[in-house]
């Protein structure tokens, strides 16, 4: 066995501990009843359904989910078997995740809820423009491409403190901070989570190169596609992700989704439209 | 500036000061403006003491939307696309701007 370092900031410790998942004692409550379904990359259709369907609450929560700006089925779907005949069992395992998380978000930081929501709007209205088939993929990735960011303020609530006052300081953005403080970022602490509970490789992709997306090896159009929904998101000041300032688009990544104005005028829209209604932020 | 009770809150009041969790993390920080689902919050964990500096109106002006935005976009603006990108977001606060104008407008005609 490794031997695990004592310093409770060391990256290794939080790794270890996201590998271990049961010893992150706030996400494990929450995760520990999800892992059994969602951990399980064999859990069948009719578990999942059943498994969700015991639970009025998340029922509730998932059907508010699909019928939302977020998945486009508005006021369509009305139970969790029709949900998952639709979504598929890929993006229902995410979305259970998705809804979960975005529940102890606003416990974190307040606005980083409302940033994922938007970030999945957007993120869904440009694969649409770019003509993707499976719409939900890329909704549950801008769900959850800052679940590392959750982790880290559960796990280290005051060096993460630090962190973001270190980033206001010296003018650079979190994940700068992050790494400087924890060596690995938020993205990366995403990407071991995604991992552990056998997400798609693609979803996984998109979580952990949200910031750099040419690394991305199973997904890049779809990571291109959520690290431009993120800076959009910022861009038009809905949310809150930690930072005073926008990051820069990756020329690269925005070179191959090669978008005309009129397409990015219409992704902001639905940002927008998404603040107006105001709906699917408060369930 | 006042100091009010949680149960005196009221939507479009703006924070004095930052409102703190036990771990130290910022729940609220200074100069947010209180929504009803924000004062929900709050009183669900009935703080009190919290220092109001005055209302909001209820839509920022157009001149603090656009300080707002070029802030945001100051340290990167000279990035590549960064600025057209920045063009298009200053367009839609525009457009979102006159919307409301028009809608206020017409709700006080009527």
């Amino acid at each position: 066995m490794v031997p695990v370092p004592d310093n409770p900031t060391d990256i290794r410790i939080l790794r270890h501990r996201i590998e271990k998942i049961d010893m992150l004692p706030t996400i494990s409550g929450v995760v520990r009843r999800l892992t059994k379904v969602i951990g399980n990359p064999k859990t069948s259709l009719h578990e999942i359904s059943s498994f969700i369907s015991s639970d009025p609450a998340l029922t509730s929560r998932i059907l508010k989910m699909v019928n939302s700006a977020v998945f486009g089925f508005p006021g369509r779907i009305s139970s969790v078997t029709h949900a998952l005949t639709l979504l598929g069992l890929d993006a229902v395992r995410s979305l259970l995740m998705g809804v979960t998380v975005l529940e102890l978000m606003q416990t974190v930081m307040v606005g980083l809820r409302e940033h994922s929501v938007g970030c999945a709007v957007a993120a869904r209205s440009i694969a649409e423009i770019k003509g993707l088939k499976n719409l939900e993929e890329v909704s549950v990735a801008g769900l959850l491409h800052d679940i590392g960011k959750v982790i880290f303020l559960l796990e280290f609530p005051k060096d993460y403190r630090t962190v973001m006052e270190e980033a206001e300081q010296k003018e650079i953005l979190v994940m700068e901070a992050e790494k400087a403080r924890f060596s690995e970022t938020h993205a990366a602490a995403g990407q071991w989570l995604a991992e552990k509970l056998f997400f798609p490789g693609k979803l996984t992709d998109m979580i952990a190169f949200h910031h750099k997306p040419g690394l991305a090896r199973s997904a890049p159009l779809e990571t291109a596609i959520v690290h431009l929904a993120d800076i959009l998101v910022r861009a038009l000041g809905f949310g809150y992700a930690g930072d005073a300032f926008v990051p820069a688009v990756s020329p690269v990544a925005f070179e191959l989704l090669d978008l005309k104005e009129r397409d990015i005028r219409e992704v902001l829209k639905s940002i927008e439209n998404v603040r107006a209604s105001g709906e699917d932020l408060f369930w | 500036m006042c100091v009010l009770n949680s149960d005196q809150l009221e939507p479009g009041m703006i924070l004095a000061g930052p409102i703190l969790m036990k771990n130290g993390m910022v729940l609220f920080g200074k100069g947010t403006e209180l929504t009803e689902a924000y004062i929900e919050r709050i009183r669900s964990m009935t703080l009190n003491g919290i220092s109001i500096v005055e209302r909001a109106p209820l839509y920022e002006s157009r001149e603090q939307l656009l300080e707002k935005l070029e802030a945001r976009f100051r340290p990167v603006g000279q990035q590549p696309y960064m600025k057209m990108l920045k063009r298009l977001v200053e367009e839609r606060i525009l457009e979102c701007d006159e919307q409301e104008k028009k809608e206020d407008s017409r709700g006080k005609s009527e």
